[in-house]
C-alpha cells in the first residue's frame, strides 16, 4: 500500500466499494447501448457484405457470411449508373454546401453583428423559413423551374437545397456567432478591417466548429434527399443516388447483390465524412445551441 | 503630436441621453485618465473618441479637424480593450500584423515594426504562440503591441488591467507608466474605475458622473481641492468624512453632534454647509475641546496604518480615520480626534465646494 493509499484508509476516505445495485445499474446501461449499437450497425453490415455475394447466394441463405469475396457486384453496380449517380450527388451536395453556408453564416453575421433596421422581424422572417413545408410548395416549384429553364438539371436540386437549408443553417451559425464576443469585431475595425475583412478573416475562422457542423448536416441532407430529387430530375444523368437507386431496383429488381452493392457505395461517403469529422460535429453544436 | 478637443459632446440611445454635452481639451502627449463609478459614461465617452460610437450631437476634433464622422482606422487612434480582444486564432505575430497588413504595409516594414514594439514589451520569444498559450499579463502586453505598432497618434485604454490579479496590475500599471515615458510624444487616454490608477498614472484626471465631466485636474488638485461633495467622496481612499454643519461665523463650524471645529476660512454666520475631513487629516487629540469624540466600533490593521471606524456621540454617524499603525486600539474604547484648520473642505447644501482649502495635511 502506499504512503497516500494508507493515509486515506485512516482517514477513512478510502475508495467505497461499489453498492450492488450500481453495478448491475451500470451493466444494464452497457447492454443497451451495445443492443442499441447492434441495432444500427448490423443492417449496415449486413448490407454491405451482401454486396459481396451473388443474387443466389442471398436467397439461399440471406443472413450467411460471404464464402467469396467477389467485388463483381460493386462493379456491376458502379458501371450501371451508379458512377453517374455518385457524380450527381457529389455535384449537388458539394455546391448546395457552399452557397447554403456562405449565404447562411453572411446572414447570420449581418442578423448578429450589424444594425440594421428591423432586425427582429428579418430574423423572425429568414428562421421562419424553417416552418416552410417543401411538400407545400411543390406544384409553384414546379412550374418555376420549368419557367426558368432549370427542370431536370442539376441548379434546381441545388438551387431548392440551398432555399430550404438557409434558414436552419442560418439558426445554427446565428447562436454561435452570439456568442463570441464583440470586442473582436471592434478591435478589427480598429485595425482598419472593413465589414468583409471581419467576416472572413475574423469571424468566419472562428466559427469552424458550427461550419463544420453545418456542413455535415447539409451533406446528411442533400445526399439523402428523395423528394426534390425525384420531382426535379427525371433522367439518369441528372438524377441523385437516392433516385437513381430506386431505379436500379426497379431495372435490376433481382438483383440484390446490385443493389446491395450501390446502397454500400451511396453511404459510404457519409460514414467517411462523419468520422473525419466527428469531433466538430459534437462540439459546434453543443457550442452553438447551448451556451 | 495629437490635441483632442471635444465641444458639447452627447449621445444618445433612442430616448436616454447618456453623455450630456462633454467640453474637453486633451493637449498634445497628455496622459488623462477618466474615472468615475460604472455607467457614468466614461467608456462611451471612449468609444466615442475611438468611433466606435458614433456621437449623436457635438463636435469630435483631432488637431483641429472633425472626426464625427470618420472611420475608426482613419482617426489615427489605437485601443487596447477590457477583454484584450487579440484575434484567438492568430498567432501573437499575426494579431499585431492584422492592422498593417490592411493597412498594406511591406511585409519587413512589418517584420520591423513588430520586433521593434516585441523586444520592449518583452514579447519576442512568444511571437509564434497563440492567446490562449499566453499568461494574463502577456496577453495585455500584446494588446498593447498591436496598438504599438500602428504608430497611433492617440492611445486609448479600456480597463486595461481589470482583468488581471492583484500583482501583476501593478506590474502592468508601472509598465504603461513607462510606456507613456518612452512615448513622449503621443496623447493617451484612459479609462478606469479605480482611483489608485488614476492618481499614479495621469497627468490630468477626468471626473466623471451620469453623463457628465464633475471636474478635470491634476490628481493633487482633485485630492487637494474637490470642487464638489461627488469628487471629494469618489478621490481618496478610504472616501472623505462629510458631515452636516452650521457656521457660528468666522472660521468656527459647529458639526451636528455637537463638535465644534474650525475652517480655514471664515463663513457667513448661521450658513448650513457640510463640513469634510479626510480619514488621513485626522488624528488622536485631546478628548476636551476635540470636534470629533465617539467609540470605536471596528479597526483595520493593515500594519502601516490602520483604518478606525468611529461611531460618533451624540448622532452616531460614522466616521473613519486613517490612523498609524503603532496606536494600540481597539474596538469599543473611547477616541476623540481632531484635524488641521487647513484640512478642512466645505460644501454648500448643493454640494459645490464653498472656498478653497489650503493644502491637506496629508
Amino acid at each position: 500500500m502506499t504512503a497516500t493509499a494508507e493515509h486515506a484508509a485512516e482517514d477513512g476516505m478510502g475508495p467505497a466499494p461499489r453498492a450492488p445495485w450500481a453495478v448491475i445499474g451500470r451493466a444494464m446501461l452497457q447492454a443497451l447501448l451495445v443492443a442499441m449499437a447492434v441495432l444500427v450497425l448490423y443492417p449496415l453490415a449486413w448490407m454491405a457484405l451482401n454486396g459481396f455475394r451473388s443474387n443466389t447466394e442471398i436467397f439461399n441463405d440471406p443472413f450467411a457470411l460471404p464464402q467469396h469475396w467477389s467485388f463483381a457486384a460493386y462493379a456491376a453496380a458502379w458501371q450501371n449508373g451508379v458512377s453517374q449517380f455518385v457524380a450527381s450527388s457529389l455535384l449537388v451536395t458539394g455546391v448546395s454546401i457552399v452557397t447554403t453556408v456562405f449565404i447562411s453564416a453572411w446572414a447570420a453575421y449581418g442578423l448578429t453583428r450589424t444594425r440594421i433596421p428591423g432586425q427582429p422581424l428579418v430574423t423572425g422572417f429568414i428562421l421562419g423559413g424553417m416552418m416552410l413545408s417543401p411538400t407545400v410548395a411543390l406544384v409553384p416549384l414546379v412550374r418555376m423551374m420549368q419557367d426558368f429553364g432549370l427542370y431536370n438539371t442539376h441548379w434546381a436540386l441545388i438551387l431548392l437545397y440551398t432555399a430550404f437549408r438557409v434558414p436552419f443553417t442560418t439558426f445554427l451559425i446565428r447562436a454561435y456567432m452570439l456568442d463570441l464576443p464583440r470586442d473582436l469585431d471592434e478591435a478589427a475595425r480598429m485595425d482598419g478591417a472593413s465589414e468583409g475583412q471581419i467576416f472572413r478573416r475574423i469571424i468566419l475562422p472562428l466559427c469552424r466548429p458550427i461550419l463544420v457542423s453545418c456542413v455535415i448536416l447539409h451533406i446528411l441532407f442533400a445526399w439523402n434527399e428523395y423528394l426534390f430529387a425525384m420531382i426535379f430530375t427525371n433522367s439518369p444523368s441528372t438524377q441523385t443516388l437516392p433516385v437513381g437507386l430506386t431505379s436500379l431496383m426497379s431495372k435490376h429488381g433481382t438483383d440484390f447483390a446490385q443493389v446491395f452493392a450501390a446502397m454500400t457505395i451511396s453511404a459510404l461517403p457519409i460514414v467517411i465524412v462523419f468520422f473525419l469529422t466527428q469531433r466538430y460535429f459534437v462540439r459546434g453544436l453543443t457550442e452553438g445551441i447551448g451556451k | 503630436m495629437a490635441h483632442l478637443t471635444l465641444r458639447d459632446v452627447r449621445k444618445t440611445y433612442g430616448h436616454m441621453e447618456v453623455l450630456h454635452g462633454i467640453d474637453l481639451d486633451i493637449p498634445s502627449g497628455e496622459f488623462v485618465v477618466f474615472v468615475g463609478p460604472s455607467g457614468c459614461g466614461k467608456s462611451t465617452l471612449l468609444r466615442s473618441i475611438a468611433g466606435l460610437e458614433e456621437i449623436s450631437s457635438g463636435e469630435f476634433r483631432l488637431d483641429g479637424r472633425l472626426m464625427n464622422r470618420v472611420a475608426p482606422a482613419r482617426r489615427g487612434i489605437a485601443m487596447v480593450f477590457q477583454s484584450y480582444a487579440l484575434y484567438p486564432h492568430m498567432t501573437v505575430f499575426d494579431n499585431m500584423a492584422f492592422g498593417l497588413k490592411i493597412a498594406g504595409l511591406p511585409r519587413r516594414e512589418i517584420r520591423a515594426r513588430i520586433e521593434r514594439a516585441a523586444e520592449s514589451l518583452q514579447l519576442a520569444p512568444y511571437l509564434d504562440r497563440f492567446p490562449k498559450a499566453l499568461s494574463g499579463g502577456q496577453r495585455q502586453r500584446v494588446a498593447i503591441g498591436r496598438a504599438i505598432v500602428r504608430d497611433p497618434k492617440v492611445f486609448l485604454f479600456d480597463e486595461p488591467l481589470s482583468n488581471l490579479d492583484a500583482a501583476l496590475r501593478v506590474a502592468t500599471r508601472i509598465e504603461i507608466a513607462r510606456l507613456k515615458q518612452a512615448m513622449p510624444g503621443t496623447t493617451m487616454i484612459y479609462v478606469t474605475h479605480d482611483q489608485v490608477e488614476a492618481m499614479t498614472l495621469a497627468d490630468r484626471i477626468v471626473v466623471m458622473n451620469g453623463g457628465s465631466i464633475e471636474q478635470v485636474g491634476t490628481p493633487l488638485e482633485l485630492y487637494r481641492t474637490p470642487a464638489n461633495l461627488f469628487v471629494a467622496r469618489f478621490i481618496g481612499s478610504p472616501a472623505m468624512n462629510v458631515i452636516g454643519a452650521e457656521s457660528l461665523g468666522g472660521t468656527a463650524v459647529a458639526l451636528d453632534g455637537g463638535g465644534i471645529t474650525s475652517a480655514a476660512a471664515p463663513l457667513a454666520r448661521g450658513a448650513r454647509v457640510q463640513f469634510g475631513i479626510r480619514p488621513e487629516d485626522l488624528v488622536p487629540a485631546p478628548a476636551a475641546g476635540a470636534p470629533f469624540r465617539g467609540r470605536i466600533a471596528l479597526v483595520e490593521q493593515l500594519g502601516e496604518v490602520q483604518m478606525v471606524h468611529v461611531e460618533l456621540d451624540g448622532t452616531g454617524a460614522p466616521l473613519v480615520a486613517k490612523l498609524a499603525g503603532t496606536l494600540e486600539l481597539a474596538a469599543g474604547d473611547a477616541i476623540a480626534l481632531g484635524h488641521a484648520p487647513e484640512a478642512a473642505h466645505l460644501f454648500g447644501a448643493d454640494g459645490d465646494r464653498l472656498r478653497p482649502a489650503a493644502r491637506s495635511a496629508a
